[in-house]
């Protein structure tokens, strides 16, 4: 059932290759939250009830609700443009997306080792390179935080295939989420828009000569 | 045999079916399921007229685009029974039977030397390209899982085990209503009620058909649609007995119908620059099945 969850992450990751709006950017990272939740519950069903419950609280509400719900706001706040606004046509990003998936698959197969449940380090490494992707090709300081997040999920898939021995990595993993929160509140305090902001472009309607 | 005769009774309701969903979820009562077959028989009864700029090939094309659609009919089996025509690798013949048909449906509409023909033939010709990779990956896929290399073979071994096997069944089905989508020029990716051919693909395509010719075109839409709905609903028949897949059949190409139509009234056509990332993000899904496929089989665990 994890391994179902697993791929339909990985489609979400096709789905953010090909997305125009930051909407839509928001509400893929919300449906990954939900996914890991489910992940979550599945695998870590064995570790003691108040880390449980401290796990799939964090997904559910941080991941699921609470980030996408404050990413919302600052978007509306500080009036940012609703287009993702890439350096290279989408339709590229998916061709690279895809290859990345191809990628960590020929990886890990190669690696070949008996201790790494392989769909778990896939999906895991192709999440990461995809984050990094998603960094490296957008305009915005907020589409940075949106991959940064993403490399961040990708960071909890791995550290979940190894949480039933070492429940402490996940915990690890959900530091990264408060992290990338701090991210977020810096961008809300300093209120960075767009690099044109609607103010600025007022004031330029007062020059004369 | 058996599969044939019920393509062509799915093919008589199912664009019916469409347009009577789409009728009541924007609140009308719409025609009759039998509407769109009565058009079309009132075209039949017609004659075509041809352009003086257009030659032979203006003329037969729409019979050959017709027949390719029957010949690809044939090939499909239903459930463990062969459909007419069966062989090892027939899904290959059945992939560019179809071909050969819209090639055809391409160099008519170059044929009439209209520029808006041209356009839509173009489009048309880049949107099937691209979708044909998803449809060789996934029977490709389906081809390593059961071991055989025949549409009856591989729909009769195909047997849904374990849970990734689930969803390798749902992606298969999500990628081949997406490839009829496609296919059929329906309406995320065309729209067939639009007015205007600059944002036409297939339907500026046969703007200079008539009469006979149209009537084929049109029908040979909704045999390709059965066809399709055909090859969805083998998916899930498995070997069960007759009396149980002649009900599941009919129900799968009914459902599929509906869904057809919802997906057409509450859904906006995609901007026809960012099509062909669309049909592409289907070979990528596809290529999702065939890791999925590897790791059912062991090759990588």
């Amino acid at each position: 059932m994890a391994n179902v969850l697993l791929i339909i992450f990985t489609i979400s990751l096709l789905y953010l290759g090909i997305a125009h709006r930051l909407f839509t950017y928001i509400k893929i990272l919300a449906f990954q939250g939900v996914l890991l939740f489910g992940i979550a519950f599945i695998e870590l069903i064995q570790i003691n009830i108040a880390n449980l419950t401290f796990v799939l609280l964090e997904t559910i509400v941080f991941k699921a609700i609470a980030i996408p719900y404050f990413l919302n706001y600052v978007i509306k706040r500080n009036r940012i443009t609703r287009d993702a606004e890439p350096y290279l046509p989408n339709f590229i990003s998916l061709i690279i997306i895809t290859l990345i998936i191809i990628t960590t698959f020929v990886l890990s197969n190669a690696i070949a080792d008996e201790r790494i449940s392989k769909i778990y380090f896939v999906v895991a490494l192709s999440t990461l390179f995809t984050g990094l992707y998603i960094i490296v090709t957008r305009h915005k300081i907020i589409t940075h935080v949106m991959g940064y997040l993403v490399i961040e999920n990708g960071v909890f898939i791995l550290s979940l295939a190894v949480g039933n021995e070492m429940p402490m990595l996940v915990n690890l993993g959900i530091m990264l989420d408060i992290f990338a929160s701090v991210f977020l509140l810096g961008i809300f305090v300093n209120r960075i828009g767009d690099v044109l902001k609607d103010v600025d472009v007022d004031q330029l309607k007062n020059l004369k000569d | 045999m058996i599969s044939f005769i019920l393509i062509i009774v799915a093919s008589i309701f199912f664009t019916g079916i469409i347009i009577r969903t789409k009728s009541i979820t924007s609140g009308r009562k719409g025609p009759g399921i039998l509407q769109p077959m009565k058009d079309i028989f009132r075209l039949f009864k017609k004659g075509a007229v041809y352009s003086k700029t257009t030659s032979f090939i203006f003329q037969i094309a729409p019979s050959v685009y017709f027949a390719s659609v029957i010949m690809a009919i044939l090939v499909i089996p239903f459930g463990q029974y062969k459909g007419m025509i069966s062989f090892d690798g027939d899904f290959v013949f059945f992939a560019y039977v179809l071909g050969t048909g819209k090639f055809f449906s391409i160099i008519s509409a170059l044929d009439t030397g209209s520029s808006f023909e041209g356009m839509g033939a173009s489009r048309e010709a880049l949107f099937s390209m691209f979708a044909e990779p998803a449809f060789f990956i996934l029977m490709g896929s389906l081809a390593l899982l059961t071991g055989h290399t025949s549409f009856q073979q591989i729909f009769a071994s195909l047997h849904f085990g374990s849970y990734i096997s689930y969803i390798l069944g749902v992606m298969a089905t999500f990628v081949l209503v997406m490839i009829t989508l496609v296919e059929n020029s329906r309406m995320p990716f065309d729209d067939p009620k639009t007015h205007l051919e600059l944002t036409m693909v297939h339907e500026v395509m046969i703007l200079d058909n008539s009469g006979f010719d149209l009537g084929l075109i049109l029908y040979a839409t909704n045999l390709k649609f059965a066809m399709y709905g055909a090859l969805i609903a083998n998916l899930f028949m498995g070997s069960f007995p007759l009396y149980l897949t002649i009900p599941i059949f009919l129900g799968i190409q009914i459902l599929f119908a509906i869904a057809v139509g919802i997906l057409e009234s509450f859904t906006a056509r995609f901007r026809m620059n960012h099509n062909a990332q669309y049909i592409l993000a289907l070979s990528s899904v596809t290529l999702l099945i065939f890791l999925g496929v590897l790791l059912v089989l062991g090759q990588f665990s």
